[in-house]
């Protein structure tokens, strides 16, 4: 027998975010007269420690079995008033919130009146799926204290260290012959203008010996099932395959320098006109010599707009990975949207170098924007001391690359700034160039189910909240793999991902979120539909029915959507608690039979 | 069919505020409009957003029912096309629309009250310049012809409830003194009368006072027959005056 939904609602003003706009207590008296709704107060801020006793007392002295919280984005909110509902002995799937400030009070703020109305309407919809909502259990699962690094760069080598020493088994693969990732083949590093070597060769010889990290070279991944805490893995290397079974995954497989095509800006045309990479290798090995002049142009391949919408509709039917093998193919020739971070600072770093070797060598650097950020500042105030040119370009009048009789090279540029067409001979012509996504990314990335932006880079869980988490429960990604990173950064987030795993591993348990698929066998004549669809693979058919196997199922709800005989539904997201919702928006009287 | 029965509605309508529905999915669309909200980007009040957690989750049938109970517009908006949190729930869903679509069309209703459309965690620009511009259109397009139908029958089966419409009804089974072509009008015009009545009624019951031009707005009703009917109900006893809004005066049920 259920029981008698009593309802509590709380109503926030977070200071005058919303109360500056909605009449709360307006809203208040509302809740109070809708049907099921036991108690309704508001609070100055209710995410607030006394906020949230004034919740938790509220429970126990009206004896209320749900709570809705009308305050900000769930996306950010949910999980405290959730654990305050614990603590309270409510199950936490027991909670809803309306989203009455991003959702109104911020985007209506010269409409007091109607956002007020809207208010209402919103803690309405809130109350009625409060009324269905059902207590849930979330999935647990024992996870194995053993990790797997794909990637042995400055990254990978980082978190594979940082977990070994806290006692965890690691294994740590790398495709290439050698560890140490792009660092190894870079020169110097800015700002520092220590060797690479001082960074990379350290870790290796952490690496090597240590007697909790494995370390395979020319080894990769060829498939990988299983979930959180228990993944199967199986590798391919030089001493044939082998399967592992591992409790978390880290991905920090890199990313790639982009060549220009043939013929842009006279690349692969004169020999002297080189990336950055190749100066670096250059000055590394002092092939530079006391040139007079060198022209640096920033920004090639890379900056180049927003990926057009209309491009991706040219392929609206195609799944994510057709999809960009397209964009990559487009972009190979036009260039990448995005800012690469690093090319700034790296083409300041080698002409410091150029400067400091020959003083009498001019140094010109065409830029567009330029991003110097944080310290880096000094280190262009550095550059600017000695005397390297800084010339400002617009926007669609690119610099042009030519030849001149006497086999020097010529720049011909717009300066911004003065308005003036100028020409600069140059010995060497040097292209700044973005890291992009690795061919192998996408293969990589449709095993471990991790999506991929439309940067072409994978994707984190959320940009700012959860920068090292993917949306796969127990994978992880670290350095250039989710986008450019200059190597103090790739540190930083190598570090940051094993501090995640590590976290999964020492618990030795994990729960999983309860929004997943519910099968009515009643209903399921084992058609299969559902494994079809479903990306993760978590429905099975076994003895005539679909069994969902919970651990697996990320809450999508596609299966639900496509189920031919509608046996499937979503654990707090079931077709009643969705329409429910509208249902009490546009006829408010239909309250009164929920859950009746 | 239903559309010619509310063609004077819906012109009466024109100034009307529509009601729309978005199922935004959590990742992405949801996220877009939160950050609308932090940027402060203004838009009309005449959305209500359903998180759902991927747009694939989307059954045709939630379309459907939210125009059945009456919304002005329906929107769908999901991760742009390899965006999917769940690799490709959008694709799913985009297929899915072609069909959608094509139901909605041949009920009756106009497709371009139900729309699909792909807003990022990062575009709340776009989100906000995006309901801007449905609100206009569906505002172009007039009320829900479900929503008008509901009203009206409602109010229908209210005035076959009232005693005035009961009684006329009633009366015309026993021997009448007037002529019965007369009757008929008379009873006409007074059925008419009360569906009307119950048309306001019912507003003011939903939405608290209300003006005459507010009336007129949800019921499509001319504003000089809503004043006629107000007069009659406050002699009856069953509305008055409520205070003033903009310099118009409110009505509210007694």
């Amino acid at each position: 027998m259920k029981e008698e939904p009593r309802i509590g609602v709380f109503i926030c003003h977070c200071g005058i975010n919303i109360g500056g706009v909605v009449n709360v207590p307006d809203v208040t008296e509302y809740a109070k007269t809708l049907p099921h709704v036991a108690y309704a107060e508001h609070n100055l801020y209710t995410c607030s420690e006394a906020g949230l006793a004034a919740i938790k007392e509220a429970i126990k002295e009206h004896n209320l079995n749900r709570v809705v919280v009308a305050s900000c984005t769930p996306r950010t909110h949910e999980p405290l008033f959730r654990a305050t509902c614990k603590e309270a002995d409510l199950n936490p799937y027991l909670f809803e919130m309306a989203n009455i400030r991003e959702h109104c009070s911020w985007v209506h703020m010269h409409e007091p009146e109607k956002a007020t109305e809207k208010a209402k309407d919103i803690v309405r919809m809130a109350v009625a799926k409060a009324v269905l909502l059902e207590p849930q259990t979330e999935p647990e699962v024992e996870v194995k204290d053993v990790s797997l690094v794909i990637g042995a760069g400055v990254a990978g080598m980082t978190a594979a260290l940082s977990m070994a020493n806290q006692g965890f088994k690691v294994y740590l693969i790398e495709k290439e012959k050698e560890p140490g990732g792009i660092t190894r083949k870079l020169y110097k590093l800015y700002p520092t203008l220590a060797d690479s070597s001082e960074v990379v060769e350290p870790l290796i010889e952490a690496v090597k010996p240590h007697k909790n990290i494995e370390l395979m070279m020319s080894t990769t991944l060829k498939d990988v099932s299983g979930y959180v805490g228990n993944f199967n893995v199986a590798l391919t290397g030089p001493t044939g395959d082998r399967e592992i079974n591992v409790g978390t995954i880290i991905v920090a497989s890199g990313s790639s320098n982009y060549t220009p095509p043939k013929g842009l800006y006279q690349y692969g045309v004169y020999d002297h006109v080189i990336t950055q990479r190749e100066l670096d290798e250059k000055i590394r090995k002092g092939e530079i010599g006391k040139p007079e002049r060198i022209v640096m142009i920033q920004c090639v391949g890379a900056r180049k707009g927003e990926i057009n919408p209309s491009e991706l509709e040219a392929f609206p039917k195609s799944d994510t990975a057709e999809l960009l093998r397209k964009i990559l193919k487009a972009r190979k020739d036009e260039g990448w949207p995005y800012c690469s971070r690093i090319c700034c600072m790296n083409a300041i770093k080698n002409a410091i170098l150029v400067k400091e070797e020959s003083p009498q060598t001019d140094v010109v650097i065409l830029f567009g924007d330029l991003r110097v950020y944080k310290e880096y500042e000094d280190f262009y105030r550095r550059a600017r001391d000695l005397e390297v040119r800084f010339i400002r370009q617009i926007e669609g009048v690119p610099p042009e690359i030519a030849q001149v009789p006497e086999g020097k090279l010529q720049a011909l540029a717009y300066d911004a700034l003065s308005g003036f067409e100028v020409t600069f001979p140059a010995d060497w012509v040097v292209l700044s160039t973005p890291l992009i996504p690795n061919r192998d990314e996408i293969t990589l990335a449709r095993m471990l189910k991790i999506p991929i932006g439309t940067d072409g880079f994978m994707m984190e869980a959320h940009l700012k909240l959860r920068p090292v988490d993917t949306n796969v429960d127990g994978v992880f990604i670290a350095g250039t793999v989710s986008g450019p990173k200059d190597v103090s950064e790739s540190i930083i987030s190598g570090e940051a991902a094993a501090a995640r795993a590590s976290i999964l591993m020492g618990n030795r348990k994990v729960r999983t979120d309860a929004i997943t698929a519910v099968v009515d066998e009643e209903l399921c004549i084992g058609c299969g539909l559902c494994e079809e669809i479903c990306p993760y693979g978590a429905p099975k058919i076994e003895e005539g029915k679909s069994k969902v196997r919970e651990i697996l199922c990320r809450g999508c709800g596609s299966c639900a959507a496509e189920c031919p005989r509608r046996a499937i539904t979503m654990r707090h997201f079931g077709d009643h608690q969705i329409l429910v919702q509208v249902k009490a928006l546009l006829i408010p009287e239909s309250l009164k039979e929920v859950g009746a | 069919m239903a559309k010619d029965v509310f063609e004077e509605e819906k012109k009466a309508g024109k100034e009307f505020e529509p009601l729309i529905v978005a199922y935004c999915c959590n990742w992405c669309s949801y996220a877009g409009a939160d950050l609308a909200g932090t940027s402060r980007f203004e838009y009309p009040t005449n959305i209500r957003i359903v998180r759902i957690m991927c747009t694939g989750r989307m059954d045709p049938t939630f379309v459907l029912e939210t125009l059945r109970m009456g919304a002005d517009g329906v929107l769908i908006a999901g991760c742009h096309p390899g965006d999917c949190h769940y690799q490709k729930g959008n694709y799913m869903m985009e297929k899915r629309f072609d069909y959608i679509k094509k139901a909605v069309n041949s009920i009756g209703i106009e497709p371009e009250r139900v729309r699909l459309e792909w807003v990022s965690a990062s575009e709340g620009g776009k989100w906000a310049a995006l309901i801007r511009e449905m609100t206009e259109q569906i505002r172009q397009l007039g009320p829900s012809p479900f929503r008008l139908m509901r009203r009206k029958t409602n109010a229908t089966i209210d005035a076959f409830k009232s005693q005035r419409l009961r009684w006329i009804v009633g009366r015309s089974q026993v021997k009448v003194e007037i002529e019965e072509e007369k009757y008929r009008q008379v009873a006409d015009s007074i059925m008419q009368e009360e569906i009307e009545r119950h048309m306001i009624t019912g507003a003011l019951k939903e939405k608290g006072p209300l003006t005459v031009e507010e009336i007129s707005q949800l019921t499509g009703l001319q504003p000089s027959r809503i004043v006629q009917h107000i007069i009659a109900l406050r002699r009856s006893g069953i509305v008055n005056e409520a205070g003033m809004k903009n310099r118009q005066y409110l009505y509210k049920l007694i």
